[in-house]
């Protein structure tokens, strides 16, 4: 025997392995729910995604051909899809960096005043947990061509506004800046959690150092709150492109397929039973996310 | 983010059915070398054979939705009577699910004997061999509105039998047509523009006829005035889509000049809007269906102020309008077929049909139930009725919903002036020829 020295002995200590029996047996449920009905669904439609499943093809959903990534060509060829592909993109372009920036200085505000903080922290998360019907319903009052709020308010200073969602050019932005209103709250909550993070002596020593209100914000409060702002970020960004909601109750993504998303997009194509076509949509929007969840986390990582 | 949890319940809806679809394929992944097989296609199925005669027997199981989902029940208690050993057992369905649910049950083969069907959804239903062919001499076809008949028939078979309609009819204010100098309803095209025109400049109304300036829905206010002008969607056995046509053209010229010359608003109406602008007198007319009889009431106005017409025609009224409404059918895997088939006759002969307008408001789909009671007393039913004689079901296909779609988007463009009437229909053409019949 070329073994030296005390020989391990594979002994298992009992209670471990009663630990370990009992581990697998309570996460057996999860695991069992969680493959059948999750992991299982997402193959299978990426499976599907390369068929021609349609809705009639229900009773045999086997006895289909397998078109490879013709689903997708042709989703790439699709004057729609391109159309809602801009729309989504210009969405999340519009919309990210304003549902952040308007976050961060109502939380840096915030930060700074001491009474009534809580009254308008509850003020301004409050559209968060409004249901978007309702709120698109006074939404929609509210810009309505004749008699809405903001035009008539835009009349006083002898504004003739447009029907905000009436106009190709204005109903994408106009859906944009109820989203900024109805999400920056979430954000907001973040930010004023990550700001008091930022440790009290670091702003007062630059202070001392006679570094100005900006020159501290950009120095010291940013760098400390990357990671909160790559959080921010990473979950607007999933949530905007996404969106759905909005358009589906305010516009029912029109006029003419002005405010129509991908999302929009797969619903519409589920509903008309294109099951496979609505799948690589879906995987497309999928990938999307993926991407610029990544290249979110290279651009805003921590940099050492 | 908080937006995506608690919101957005018909996605939540897609997302379930999604799975559910999802996990019936699974297995596809690896097994999709099977491919396809040709002659499962519906039409050319012969009907089924005749039922045997004598009373029904055994647990009938039926969906429905709506209204009609909650009343059948008690409803076919007569049926029960007549026929003891039958059990009739009603499950309601939320009209949102019922299409996926009703989908679900084909696939998976755990149908119910009989369920209520959209007419728009028969095509898609029967081509995946979920309904099975109405037997040989159930009902006479003669006995029902022929549009309505014409919802049933995928690829020349009948998969079901008509069970209540509804069609789309003119309302206007009588009075202020009376003080614009019309004292009954616009006949032809030529007439609907002038009256239209004139509810605008004599009548003081701000628009003469609403109509929808696209979107979805929008083809069933389009195509009866393209039905009218003669223009057929698809060939005769379903297979390819023939949109495109000089009739096509012109009626949806006709129908967009609204637009263009200020007599329909070019914007969406937000729910409730037309019935209050109709009550104050800001829309003049709009085309709509047998529900907005009450909701134009329940605006304020009575049956002095406003009537109902039939639809006008290129040349003379009633012009074709739209049918819809619901279709009953029998389930292929249903295994008690023969009961639920007796209990579909049942529902179909003319006086379970009145007794069920009584009942519920549903107009019947049979001719003869038109003929006595309040169907025949009724001026404003008697519209109705007038109107079926006249009106067309869109095709039967898989695909219809999806054409319609791309109908809806293209008729928006027409509205606003984006594209040409003889652009839009060529790109409905294109569209539909590269989506397909489905059959």
């Amino acid at each position: 025997m070329a073994r030296s020295g005390p020989t391990k002995t594979r002994h298992v200590d009992p209670t471990r392995r009663q630990q370990a029996v009992a581990a697998w047996v309570l996460a057996l449920p999860f695991m069992a729910l969680f493959l059948v009905f999750t992991a299982g669904p997402v193959l299978a439609s990426l499976g599907m995604s390369f068929t021609d499943l349609r809705s009639v093809d229900i009773r045999n959903p086997l006895a289909v051909e397998f078109v490879g990534l013709d689903n997708y060509t042709k989703l790439i060829g699709d004057p729609l899809f391109r159309k809602v592909t801009f729309n989504t993109t210009l969405y999340l372009v519009l919309g990210v960096p304003l549902t952040m920036g308007f976050a961060l200085a109502i939380a840096v505000g915030l930060n700074r005043i001491t009474r009534l903080r809580g009254f308008f922290r509850v003020g301004f998360y409050l559209p968060v947990v409004t249901s978007i019907v309702a709120v698109s319903v006074v939404w929609k009052f509210l810009l309505r061509e004749e008699g809405g709020l903001f035009n008539t308010v835009l009349g006083w200073v002898g504004v003739d506004g447009p029907g905000w969602l009436d106009d190709t050019s204005t109903a994408l932005p106009t859906l944009v800046v109820m989203a900024v209103w109805r999400n920056f709250g979430t954000l907001m909550v973040i930010f004023l959690a990550g700001l008091q993070t930022v440790p009290r002596e670091l702003m007062e020593a630059a202070e001392a150092d006679g570094a100005s209100a900006w020159g501290r914000f950009r120095h010291i409060t940013l760098p400390l709150l990357r990671p909160t702002l790559l959080f921010g970020a990473v979950i607007t960004s999933i949530g905007y492109l996404q969106f759905f909601e909005e358009a589906y109750v305010m516009t029912k993504g029109g006029p003419l397929d002005s405010t129509r998303s991908i999302t929009f997009f797969t619903y519409d194509q589920w509903g008309y039973g294109n099951y496979a076509y609505a799948s690589a949509a879906a995987y497309l929007l999928f990938i999307a996310i993926m991407l610029l969840t990544l290249l979110q986390f290279r651009l805003l990582r921590e940099k050492d | 983010m908080k937006r995506h949890l608690g919101t957005g319940l018909d996605r939540l809806d897609l997302r379930r059915s999604a799975a559910a679809v999802a996990l019936l394929t699974a297995a596809s992944v690896a097994l999709t070398g099977c491919g396809r097989d040709d002659d499962k296609s519906a039409g050319g199925e012969a009907q089924s054979d005749a039922i045997a005669e004598g009373e029904a027997k055994g647990e009938i199981e039926v969906w429905a939705m709506g209204t009609e989902g909650e009343m059948l029940e008690e409803f076919s208690a007569a049926f029960e009577d007549a026929n003891p050993d039958a059990d009739v057992k009603v499950t309601a369905i939320p009209w949102e699910s019922a299409h996926d649910k009703i989908a679900g049950a084909i696939a998976s083969g755990e149908t119910p004997d009989v369920s209520l069907i959209g007419t728009t959804w028969m095509g898609e239903f029967a081509e995946a061999g979920g309904l099975m062919p109405t037997p040989e001499g159930l009902v006479d076809e003669a006995d029902f509105f022929p549009g309505a008949w014409g919802s049933t028939e995928v690829g020349g078979t009948s998969y079901g039998v008509p069970w209540y309609v509804e069609t789309r009819v003119l309302y206007y204010r009588s009075d202020i047509a009376a003080e614009a100098g019309w004292d009954e309803a616009p006949q032809t095209w030529d007439d609907l523009k002038q009256f239209a025109t004139d509810l605008e400049e004599k009548g003081g109304a701000e628009f003469g006829l609403n109509l929808q300036p696209g979107q979805t829905g929008s083809w069933q206010s389009v195509m009866p005035f393209a039905w009218s002008n003669g223009v057929e969607l698809t060939n005769e056995d379903g297979t390819e889509y023939t949109i495109d046509s000089p009739e096509m053209v012109e009626a949806l010229d006709f129908y967009t000049s609204f637009f263009k010359d200020g007599l329909s608003a070019e914007r969406i109406l937000d729910p409730g809007e037309l019935e209050s602008g109709f009550a104050d007198g800001s829309y003049g007319s709009f085309i709509s269906g047998p529900w907005h009889t009450g909701l134009v009431e329940d605006a304020g106005l009575s049956q002095d102020e406003y009537a109902v017409a039939p639809l006008p025609g290129p040349d003379s009224a009633p012009g074709a309008s739209f049918v819809g409404g619901g279709d009953l059918a029998v389930f292929q895997d249903s295994d008690n077929s023969d009961a639920a088939w007796k209990y579909v006759q049942w529902l179909s002969e003319a006086e379970t049909q009145q007794a069920f307008y009584d009942e519920v408001g549903d107009l019947p789909a049979v001719e003869s139930a038109w003929e006595t009671g309040e169907l025949a007393e009724d001026p404003q039913l008697q519209v109705f009725g007038e109107q079926l004689g006249s009106a067309v079901s869109p095709p039967s296909v898989p695909t219809w919903e999806e054409v319609a779609g791309a109908i809806d988007s293209l008729v928006e463009q027409a509205s606003k002036g984006a594209t040409s009437s003889e652009d839009a229909v060529s790109q409905m053409q294109q569209q539909a020829s590269s989506i397909g019949t489905g059959l």
